[in-house]
């Protein structure tokens, strides 16, 4: 049996909304295998991209439990779980969320080197070489293309070979050619690199190649959804 | 589900240690080089203020200590106002010590040449004087010739003034001097000595000649002494001190003139040093407010490095060592800058400086304007970063994600020590607690007043603003509101220096309004004084000849004070308890006779007089409001007068409030008529004279037919003080420049900062149809109601401050110069305008499609 990289049980997220609580994410349970592709999807509102925040330690839930790598997130202080994320998780934005001040490659170091590791520059040039960016390792962000920022972010979430990457509708700001490009780069390496994804995403095509669909609506997982093995 | 039951191992490395915490904060200024610069460029003026003044007042300190014999030009002066009696001087003689003398009175005196005369400062020297330093004339031996003859030497701006050459003549007393040449240094003379009164220097053989000396004369004598060695100057001190009190004079040793003039030199530079300390404050203020619009523009890469890893204090650190090297950065440019300024510095002061200033470093200021911007980068900027530690990483999937407000001890410890820096650092510069106190809450109820009006003027130009306006009007008053615009702040740094210059302008303006003479009265402006009772006659007759109004004719009589209250005046001298000054007790009185009030005076207390012809019952005088708070007396209590050796016993019968600037001359005490007649007394009439030829021609028929009668022309005391006024307001604007430059760069800074903002904004007007000379007028006006409401806030609060410095601490009318207001407001507007405008070039430039690429 593989192993649990992801357990979420009874997540519940409420935010107060004038005099009334609002129910974003309501009673959510489920957990997710190492290695395994997993996507959410649901429309606007459903609190997708309020469990995936959740499921990476990135906010705290109102009650229940999110267990990552074995450790219980809500034990945690802010930055005990930002190390956690360091040492286990990999992020992709919609809006790519560079450093504008950093180059490409110095982007892609950024995580390796918030651990002290040395001689990160290789790692950061291969990845960059893999993603198609060789020659573009000097560029600052606003010299880039929408699409070649994603594939530097897309660097940027592998260099640290994360036990489980999260994805935020990560081609929701790209055009079909650059989108097509980011979706196969990001499944590849993630078969390479043996890596858990956690895919939040609009495009019913995209999450059709993953293991498993959560569809979502009204802050629960109405429906669950095994694909079968490609 | 298999649970790890791992505890986690976060190695927490210190901020000297984290490598890639610094690398962050190069890889990140590299990008933001010239908009870090903004960041600190406020705090490089206030160093440079601060640097400079310290460094003057170093050089000055030395220069005081080198030239401190130079500045008395003697060892030991002994000042008196009458010939030192021969129980004084035979104690000298038997020293061996060599002596110079001069003797100083004010005197009219005529130049030949054009027939003008004015009062100067007569002064007459014998022997070697000054033993130390040098009279500097041109041509250099006319000091000589003023020794060895009947010739005379005067200061270079009377010289000039009066276009005295040196074969001209002068008249003073019933002698003619030829002129031997000008003084161009005098030791221990300044700018504004000579300013206040010029001197002419005669022979102190040849003054008796003159016939000025008589009796009521008022005339300074002094005794110049050279000791070999600081012991015999301890002799002389031993020889003279006990007999200061019998024979009234006082004396001066160079350690006294030193102490005294470091004094002087102290509060004025204490002064001096807070109004740098002003600009200082102003940048500290731009300093945050730049930082705060940093961090806040900074939350969404934070929240991908806390995403990625980072700690909250990692995250903090980044911007917090950029801030700070920056910070230290700006105060070693601003130190330079502050060393630079002292080439500058010795012209500014050159009127209230006695010795000349070498050029020199002061490290010792270099290392204070250093550690002050070093503490200012650290405290400034604290506050405002930590809201950094706490960005929430979910800000990257939801920017509007809001901030917890967590209450940080580093931030509580940090704004207590905001609260306690100018505290600190004002007592640091005074070494006064009391003063840094006082400054400190003096200058944070200006800041907290500033804002206060920044903030109604703010809220009330949005309320009334006219609605149908025209379209770039309103757009340009509407930008003033947008988040983040800093306005209020803007208007307070900005107003700052505005408020210090238009306070000045307005104080300046009242305080000359006590001493002007208005074309529509009758009030007099010219008096005449020591006029003998045999020439009373004549001088009245010949102000007829001349049809001058003979507003008062007044004698007045010299007295001392004998007995206070039953207490002899010398026993309470000498009692160390006594809290009534000794000058007041010491001094020589010029005392009246009348039975009425005059038009300047009102009773307060009591009655005018109260003496009963034939009875024994004292003599009942009146005295002034302010003397009589000095001498601690009220009516009823006893003086004994001292008139001319005889001892006159009189009670207080009233208290008179003078408003001494009105017709003079006025008098503190004022004795009934009937007891002062028969002692010896001069006259003083008081006139008003015309422009033109014929109060030219009266004064010279004056000099030639009464040549020891003075006229003082109190137009030419308006003068006086007007140029007095003129040097100050020179030192005062040039402090306050420092502000307003700091705060000019606080706004630079604040227009940079919101640059991005704009760049938006005129995107969509663009888009709307806008034109670029519409953006541009929308800009320029926008900054012109900034420069505006920001030189209004100044100014309101210039009045209300200019009101209580008048009503309390002058005590005088406050009369705005609403003229030099409508200057200073312009200018500031202008320069606002222009500074705003400059930074916006790029804004205003760039085409709408290249931004629109840029934000994609």
């Amino acid at each position: 049996m593989a192993e649990t990289v992801l357990n979420v049980e009874n997540l519940t997220k409420e935010y107060a909304s004038g005099d009334r609580t609002l129910t974003v994410l309501d009673h959510v349970t489920f957990e997710i295998q190492a290695g395994s592709r997993q996507a959410i999807i649901g429309p606007s509102g459903s609190g997708k991209t309020t469990l995936l925040g959740l499921c990476a330690g990135l906010d705290v839930p109102s009650s229940g439990t999110v267990t990552l790598m074995g450790f219980k997130l809500n034990a945690m202080n802010e930055d005990d779980r930002a190390y956690l994320r360091n040492q286990y998780t990999g992020f992709v934005f919609q809006n790519f969320q560079l450093l504008p001040t950093l180059t490409a490659i110095e982007n892609v170091m950024v995580p390796l080197e918030l651990r002290g590791d040395k001689n990160v520059q290789t790692r950061a040039r291969e990845l960059l070489g893999r993603v198609g960016l060789g020659d573009r390792l000097h560029h600052f962000p606003s010299q880039l293309s929408g699409g070649e920022q994603q594939r530097v972010a897309i660097a940027r979430a592998f260099i640290t070979a994360p036990r489980i990457l999260f994805a935020d509708e990560p081609t929701g700001n790209l055009d079909e050619e650059n989108a097509g490009q980011v979706v196969e780069l990001l499944l590849d390496l993630n078969q390479q690199e043996k890596t858990t994804l956690v895919l939040v995403t609009h495009n019913l095509e995209l999450a059709k190649r993953t293991d498993r669909i959560l569809r979502m609506k009204g802050g629960r997982v109405v429906e669950e959804m095994l694909m079968p093995v490609s | 589900m298999i649970e790890y039951y791992i505890r986690l191992k976060r190695k927490v490395l210190p901020l000297w240690r984290d490598r890639w915490v610094w690398k962050m904060a190069w890889r990140d200024a590299r990008h933001n080089r010239s908009r870090l610069f903004l960041l600190v460029a406020s705090l490089i003026t206030g160093i440079a203020a601060v640097v400079a003044i310290g460094s003057l007042n170093h050089s000055l300190q030395e220069a005081l200590d080198q030239n401190a014999k130079e500045l008395l030009g003697a060892d030991i002066v002994i000042n008196s106002n009458k010939p030192l009696p021969v129980e004084v001087t035979s104690r000298l003689d038997t020293l061996k010590v060599p002596t110079a003398a001069d003797a100083e009175m004010a005197s009219m005196v005529m130049f030949m040449n054009t027939k003008q005369s004015r009062l100067v400062k007569l002064t007459a020297l014998r022997g070697d004087f000054p033993f130390y330093g040098q009279m500097v004339t041109l041509p250099p031996n006319a000091y000589e010739q003023v020794r060895n003859g009947r010739y005379a030497i005067l200061d270079e701006t009377l010289a000039t003034q009066f276009e005295v050459s040196s074969d001209d003549s002068l008249k003073i007393g019933n002698k003619m001097f030829k002129v031997a040449g000008v003084v161009t240094k005098m030791p221990g003379g300044g700018g504004l000595t000579s300013t206040l009164a010029p001197s002419v220097y005669i022979s102190l053989s040849e003054l008796d000649s003159t016939g000025l000396v008589q009796f009521g004369s008022r005339i300074s004598y002094s005794l110049f002494v050279k000791t070999a060695d600081e012991k015999q100057t301890e002799k002389v001190v031993e020889k003279i001190k006990p007999m200061t009190k019998k024979f009234r004079y006082s004396y001066e040793t160079v350690e006294r003139r030193k102490e005294g003039l470091g004094r002087s030199f102290r509060s004025v530079y204490q002064f001096f040093t807070l109004l740098a300390f002003v600009a200082l404050v102003l940048g500290c203020i731009g300093v945050a407010s730049s930082v705060h619009i940093y961090a806040r523009e900074k939350r969404e890469d934070v929240a991908v490095l806390r995403c990625v890893g980072s700690t909250g204090w990692q995250a903090f650190n980044i911007y917090f060592i950029q801030v700070f090297f920056l910070g230290l950065f700006g105060s070693v440019a601003g130190a330079g800058l502050g060393a630079a300024i002292q080439k500058i510095i010795p012209v500014v002061f050159k009127n209230f400086i006695p010795v000349d200033l070498p050029f020199s470093i002061s490290w010792t200021s270099v290392l204070e304007g250093l550690l002050l911007g070093a503490i200012v980068s650290v405290l400034f900027t604290v506050v405002p970063l930590a809201a950094v530690r706490f960005v929430p990483p979910l800000t990257v999937l939801r920017t509007e994600s809001k901030q917890v407000s967590r209450r940080s001890r580093l931030k509580l410890i940090v704004i207590i020590l905001i609260v306690l820096f100018p505290v600190l650092a004002a007592t640091w510069q005074t070494n006064s607690l009391m003063k840094g106190l006082v400054f400190s809450l003096g200058l944070a109820a200006a800041l907290g007043l500033l804002a206060l009006v920044a903030w109604a003027l703010l809220r009330l130009v949005r309320r009334f603003f006219p609605a149908h306006a025209g379209f770039i009007f309103r757009h340009a008053l509407s930008n003033l509101y947008r988040p983040n615009n800093q306005t209020q702040v803007l208007m307070v740094t900005i107003g700052l220096g505005g408020f210090i210059i238009a306070t000045m302008n307005t104080v300046q303006h009242s305080l000359l309004g006590q001493v002007e003479f208005r074309g529509n009265t009758n009030q007099s402006n010219t008096i005449l004084f020591d006029i003998q009772p045999s020439q009373k006659a004549g001088v009245i007759s010949l102000m007829k000849d001349y049809q001058l109004p003979l507003n008062q004719t007044v004698p007045i009589v010299t007295c001392r004070i004998r007995e206070l209250k039953g207490r002899k005046v010398e026993a309470m001298m000498s009692d160390t308890t006594n809290r009534i000054p000794d000058w007041a007790l010491g001094r020589e009185y010029r005392v009246t006779y009348r039975d009425s009030l005059h038009i300047s005076e009102s009773m307060l207390k009591g009655e005018m007089q109260h003496f009963v012809k034939g009875s024994k019952d004292s003599v009942w005088v009146t005295i002034s409001e302010g003397m009589q708070e000095t001498l601690r007396v009220d009516v009823g209590d006893s003086l004994v007068f001292d008139i001319q050796g005889i001892p006159l016993r009189t009670k207080i019968s009233g208290i008179r409030k003078v408003d001494w600037p009105k017709d003079p001359p006025n008098f503190i005490f004022v004795f009934p008529s009937g007891v002062l007649e028969q002692a010896p007394q001069i006259w003083v009439t008081a006139t008003r004279v015309g422009e033109g030829g014929s109060a030219s021609r009266f004064q010279q028929e004056l000099v030639m037919k009464f040549p020891n009668v003075s006229l003082v022309d109190l137009r030419l005391i308006l003068s006086t003080v007007e140029s007095l006024f003129a040097k100050i307001s020179v030192v005062v604007r040039f402090l306050a420049l420092f502000s307003i430059i700091t705060g000019l760069v606080v706004l630079a800074g604040a227009v940079v900062n919101s640059k991005f903002l704009r760049i938006k904004e005129n995107v969509l007007l663009r888009t709307l149809g806008a034109r670029t000379r519409q953006i541009t007028q929308i800009t320029l006006i926008e900054y012109a109601y900034l420069g505006l409401f920001a030189a209004l806030t100044g100014i309101l609060l210039s009045i209300g401050a200019s009101w209580t410095l008048c009503r309390f601490f002058f005590e005088i009318d406050l009369s705005v110069a609403w003229l030099a207001l409508l200057i200073v407001g312009s200018a500031v507007t202008l320069m606002t305008m222009l500074i705003g405008w400059y930074n916006s070039r790029e804004v205003i430039s760039t085409p709408p499609l290249q931004v629109l690429r840029k934000e994609g």
